[in-house]
């Protein structure tokens, strides 16, 4: 039974940053512009949010207000990747520059900024920025000292402030998307610009609004990995961004469908984490370092996954295609 | 108070290298139908999207009630009242009939939409001016007529009373247009003003009080229906007069070229099949054409015949070959050449130059290539001589690039490489969309040509006044069923429409 | 004639591509006086000057220039095609794995493990391309997807082959392939005496072979049927169809060659003798840098040389970095590079468009005054 709750738990931690990451795919594709620099947003996201929670366990604020300090750093990294994204939202809507080019771009540039200003930061060959250990929400400092059984397992095995973030954000981006304005004009501007912008729409600010909004998602979510990953920000979130790209297609660019889809991938993760303790998984013996099996194994399962939804999967219409108010 | 409600002074717009308006003033009186005529590219469309506020003139003024207005946005001229329906609907297709109606006018409460209020206005709307739409249907499943309904149901939403049509005659049957004539003239008598674009003098004469000629972007004048003539009208537009008839001897027909027999396509869009158990022949010397409104299983079935799609059941035989299920290289050997519907998106390769396009339906042969290798010179030579022949007008000949050529000679281009294959099946899908008269009469000319010369043309049109100028016979295709046939001499459009609109149907299946 | 309808747009190309490298130096040296002001001016000097200083460090930027030239043609190749090849990293890896396998299990000769090379890089390449063609399914999203799979596939099978590694061959790591002097010295790329005449042992053909496959690429993409059709099929789609051509097959067959060209350009690298295949966790940049290469060059093959030899220098320069500043500044420039050619490529389109505008207004024009002659 603790096996069980071990897996759920880890499934949960590591489906959290695919919920972000492809929810803010959503909102961008939705408004018409393919984020493919989602990877590199989480890789800002994480090294702003975790040099923060750096300074603040070096400086005793964090210790001191653990949870105040996440929530801090949380918001950090989603104004930065929010920031971030900018570049891309510039380059794509006024410029109207190749949407996937820019991306890559973006997701070349993270890394390398990242690993210059960590190196610059905490000195040479220092690149791995260590997360503190009062980020962690454990049962005792939640109040709830000595619960015990499944359901405590479940939540408390490996439970940070982005998790219930997360499931929040859910719930408020599916609000946003099927019940307000925004949502309304936002999702017209990626199927129909030139409709929205007859009706009085500003093509470019929903635009920017959708980049921007998965801008901070990305950042969050790359605050959720590294916090997942547990061994720290090593300039890199190793293609989760990606990843989250084919969990918002397999989620059919849908809130819902994407938290299932989430919770998919983060499960073939898992199971290989875990494959020596779960009896019927093969551990494959005679096979050396045969962990790449199962660090391949998600990859997989993605593209099969893909090749299985492609008929059914639709995308929103006009994305990537740049919007030139003047065209004639 | 002034006698116009809206005026627009002087108004000058060019684009690039373009003048598309030049002085042009227009004026507009309270509770008229005015009707804008011009052919393609007079800058109707110009004038009209900067009365909308999606163009900024570079000179000019515009008078509401007399007095100047800057429209500077969609959102401006909705302030001021005005609304359009544009040619090509700007609708957003998987959204709800409801939600394309509100949006941009949206009723909220703290960003939430309330949409239950907005629906008992549309339904209310939609009563009072018998604009039968319903809310919930997306637009991707209700019909192109509808779809109009909506847009004209948007402007009603948002309280418009300036109308805006532009060309909005161009998708409908002729009863459907009837229906909407006497909807124009009801808001009119509602004291909405309205502007009517059209290039069609028929419809003008029908509805309008007054009308502006456009020609080459300059105004030509504005008169009185009750003063003039379809001729007079017709000569302001174009300048000389034109024939209305295409000029051609009796067809002769021979032998079978194309049969098609229970021919069934199912559709991309939905389960149902977008083509029913079709079945037909073109002979030799003939031109037959399938007539239908947009959306009636036509490009479906020129899909499968040209091979772009598969078709579901049933055969097609050209001069005798079975060739249901050819590779589309293997249709183009055996006979087959194919003007499509959309030349931007099928026809030609947008940024290969002006020969290489030429050459997109026969690089492969011998003469053209040895051994993979392409041979320049005789591809230079015989793009010349095409360039020549059929009077394709470009920048840098040859070499230039096919975007920057112009619509017209775009299509000519396409008309020169698919008549020059010397094929036996011509199969021209809307050949002349979008094209001024000079080149529409040069098309049809050629069209005739081809037939003469023994050719089997099978002519797939929405404009119902080139199906009955062109061709020797008529096949009316609605709801992806052929439902009946007729000789043109011995029909009206008016019966036509009726079959069109599926208000009529022959149960002859078997056309021959 | 001929002439000067094309030699504007190429000297457009380049001033476009050399405004987005120098505004890229630009980024390059504010972050170094950013992050170390005193020896920003030094720092600068070793990015731009290292590559010429010796024979040695020509021959340096050669050995480097030559596998990033492969992965350049690579990306550009899919590009004309319509399809944007981000897997290159993944092919280049299967090429490079396979070609050892050929050089050290099979102990076959340079030129066999070459084409062994192109094969795995081929096979990487084809199968994004079926997803492609058949299910429709992304390109980007598969090949990153078989980046992954492709090294960890890699790894694994290395683990898993004993006689490939250093340790077999009388090392001691167990971390990366054996080295070919000992392994296989026939499989290392012919010097033919440049290694002695420059001082370096980095100098063999692999620039050649890659400047070769390039001038390949520019007969295939300009004078062949072959081309013609794939540069169709990148342009419109449709519209290739339309004209009889069998589009999927020819998505299947540009990532083919693409992939093929990556693998050699892993070949190449590996069989220089000089690097050996170290088993990682992150994914071998060599594919990634490719984009850069073919954004810059626009994707026209023989441009495509000088890119890669750009690149490859400022590599060599950014080696000379360490340890004042983090060598990843040079990525940080090259990323600012190809964001930049993103705007470069706007701008050399607007000026173009620009261009063909006013030529269709002279042609309105003067067919105008011919109306106004008929009436």
């Amino acid at each position: 039974m603790n096996i069980l709750a071990d897996i759920l738990s880890a499934t949960l931690l590591f489906a959290v940053p695919l919920l972000l990451v492809a929810l803010g795919g959503m909102f961008s594709e939705r408004s018409g512009i393919i984020n493919i620099a989602l990877e590199g947003i989480m890789v800002i996201g994480a090294l702003i949010s975790t040099l923060l929670l750096r300074a603040f366990d070096l400086s005793g604020f964090g210790p001191a207000n653990p949870q105040l300090a996440v929530l801090i750093a949380v918001l950090a990294a989603g104004l930065s990747g929010m920031l971030y994204s900018l570049l891309l939202a510039f380059a794509s809507i006024n410029l109207k520059a190749d949407q996937t080019i820019g991306g890559t771009a973006l997701n070349m540039l993270a890394p390398a900024f990242a690993v210059v200003l960590t190196w610059a930061i905490q000195g040479q060959g220092n690149t791995t920025i260590l997360i503190p250990g009062w980020v962690r929400i454990t049962a005792e400092n939640a109040g709830l000292a000595g619960a015990e059984g499944f359901f405590a397992r479940l939540v408390f095995k490996s439970l940070y402030l982005t998790t219930p973030i997360a499931l929040v954000l859910m719930a408020v981006s599916s609000f946003i998307m099927y019940k307000t304005r925004l949502g309304l004009r936002l999702r017209s501007c990626g199927e129909h610009p030139q409709a929205a912008d007859s009706v009085g729409i500003n093509v470019y600010r929903m635009r920017y609004i959708g980049v921007l909004i998965s801008g901070f998602l990305g950042g969050v979510g790359g605050l959720a990995f590294t916090l997942a990953a547990g061994s720290g920000f090593q300039s890199q979130v190793a293609g989760y961004g990606f990843l989250a790209l084919a969990v918002m297609i397999f989620g059919n660019w849908k809130p819902l469908n994407i938290f299932g889809a989430a919770l998919f991938f983060a499960f073939f993760k898992i199971i290989g984490s875990y494959s020596g303790s779960i009896p019927f998984l093969p551990d494959f013996k005679e096979i050396r370092s045969s962990e790449y099996i199962y660090l391949m194994l998600p990859y997989i399962v993605t593209m099969i996954v893909l090749i299985l939804t492609s008929k059914k999967s639709r995308a929103p219409k006009a994305e990537g295609i740049p919007y030139d108010k003047g065209a004639r | 108070m002034s006698e116009y409600i809206i005026e627009m002074l002087n108004i000058t717009k060019s684009f690039p290298g373009i003048k598309a308006n030049d002085d042009i003033t227009l004026r507009l009186r309270k509770g008229e139908i005015h009707a804008l005529l011009g052919e393609n590219g007079a800058g109707k469309s110009t004038l009209m999207s900067v009365l909308f506020g999606l163009y900024q003139p570079d000179s000019g003024t515009i008078l509401k009630d007399g007095a100047p207005v800057k429209i500077s946005s969609p959102n401006d001229a909705n302030a001021l009242h005005i609304g359009m329906v544009h040619q090509h609907f700007k609708l957003v297709e998987v959204f709800t009939v409801l939600d394309n109606i509100i949006l941009g006018a949206e009723k909220t409460r703290w960003g939430v939409l309330r949409k239950d209020e907005a629906r008992r206005r549309v339904v209310e709307l939609s009563e009072r001016y018998g604009l039968k739409v319903d809310p919930d249907a997306r637009i991707e499943d209700i019909s192109v007529g509808m779809q109009q309904r909506v847009e004209i149901l948007k402007m009603l939403y948002r309280d418009n009373e300036i109308l805006i049509f532009d060309e909005p005659t161009a998708v409908l049957t002729p009863q459907e247009i009837d229906e909407l004539m006497e909807v124009m003239r009801g808001f009119a008598r509602e004291g909405k003003s309205i502007l009517f674009i059209t290039h069609k003098l028929a419809e003008i004469m029908k509805v309008a009080d007054r009308c502006t000629v456009l020609r080459k972007g300059r105004l030509i004048g504005t008169v009185d229906i009750a003063d003039t003539s379809r001729e007079k009208l017709s000569r302001m537009m174009v300048g000389r007069d034109i024939s209305f008839n295409v000029e051609k001897k009796e067809s002769a027909p021979g032998e079978k070229v194309l049969e098609v027999e229970g021919l069934t396509v199912p559709s991309r869009l939905h389960k149902k099949n977008a083509v029913k158990n079709v079945s037909f022949t073109v002979r030799r010397g003939e031109i037959v054409c399938l007539a239908g409104i947009e959306g009636n299983g036509q490009t479906e079935f020129v899909q499968a015949l040209t091979g772009l799609e598969k078709a579901g059941s049933g055969s097609i035989r050209l001069k005798g070959r079975e060739m249901t299920d050819m590779p589309i290289r293997e249709r183009s050997r055996l006979g087959m050449s194919h003007i499509p519907e959309d030349r931007h998106k099928f026809g030609l390769v947008l940024d290969f130059t002006l020969e290489e396009n030429l050459v997109l339906q026969r690089y492969w042969e011998e003469q053209f290539q040895h051994c993979g290798h392409i041979l320049r010179r005789p591809v230079r030579e015989y793009a010349q001589r095409l360039i020549e022949q059929y009077d394709v007008r470009s920048g840098q000949g040859a070499q230039t690039i096919v975007r920057s050529m112009s619509g017209g000679n775009q299509q000519k281009a396409i008309i020169a490489r698919e008549m020059d294959k010397e094929a036996d099946l011509l199969v021209a899908v809307q050949p002349t969309r979008g094209l001024d008269v000079g080149a529409i009469e040069y098309i049809h000319r050629q069209i005739v040509a081809q037939r003469d010369a023994g050719k089997a043309v099978l002519l797939v049109s929405l404009e119902l006044d080139e199906v009955m100028d062109v061709s020797d016979r008529i096949l009316v295709m609605y709801e992806g069923e052929i439902v009946g046939e007729f000789d043109p001499r011995k029909v009206s459009v008016q019966e036509l429409g009726l079959y069109m609109a599926g208000a009529k149907r022959d149960d002859k299946k078997e056309a021959v | 004639m001929k002439k000067r309808a094309t030699m504007p747009k190429g000297a457009l190309n380049l001033t476009a591509s050399l405004v987005s490298i120098l505004a890229g130096l630009l980024v390059g040296f504010i972050l170094l006086m950013i992050f170390n002001f005193d020896k920003a001016l030094y720092g600068f000097g070793n990015i731009v000057l290292t590559g010429l200083r010796t024979p040695d460090r020509v021959a340096k930027v050669l050995y480097t220039a030559a596998p990033l030239l492969m992965t350049g043609l690579s990306v550009g190749f899919a590009f004309k095609t319509g399809l944007f090849n981000i897997g290159a990293s993944g092919q280049y890896t299967v090429g490079a794995v396979l070609a050892l396998v050929g050089a050290i299990l099979w102990q076959l000769p340079w030129y066999a493990c070459i084409l062994l090379g192109m094969i795995g890089g081929a096979v990487w390449g084809a199968i994004p391309g079926i997803c492609k063609a058949l299910f429709n399914v992304n390109e980007v999203i598969t090949s990153i997807m078989f980046n992954w799979i492709g090294l960890f596939s890699a790894n694994l099978f290395l683990y898993n082959s004993p006689r490939m590694l250093a340790n077999a061959w009388g090392a001691i790591n167990k971390d990366r392939t054996a080295a070919l002097d000992k392994a296989n010295p026939s499989a290392i790329l012919p010097k033919l005496g440049m290694d002695k005449a420059m001082g370096s042992n980095y100098m063999n053909i692999s620039i050649f072979i890659a400047i070769i496959a390039a001038f390949v690429m520019w007969y295939v993409l300009q004078k062949t049927t072959f081309g013609y059709e794939l540069k169709a099929c990148g342009y419109n789609r449709n519209a290739s169809r339309y004209a009889g051509i069998n589009d999927k097959r020819n998505i299947v067959l540009s990532m083919v060659i693409a992939g093929a060209l990556s693998g050699l350009g892993g070949a190449l690298y590996y069989l220089s003798g000089t690097g050996q295949f170290t088993m990682g966790k992150q994914l071998l940049s060599m594919g990634f840098n490719g984009i850069p290469i073919a954004l810059l060059a626009a994707s026209h093959p023989l441009g495509t040389i000088l890119s890669a030899l750009f690149i490859g220098y400022i590599q060599v320069g950014g080696e000379a970095l360490q340890p004042e500043f983090a060598k990843e500044i040079i990525d940080i420039i090259i990323a600012a590079i190809i964001y930049l050619s993103a705007f470069s490529l706007l701008m050399r389109e607007l000026i173009l468009r620009g261009r063909s505008r006013r030529r269709q207004a002279e042609e309105e024009k003067s067919r105008q005054a011919a109306d106004t002659v008929e009436e």
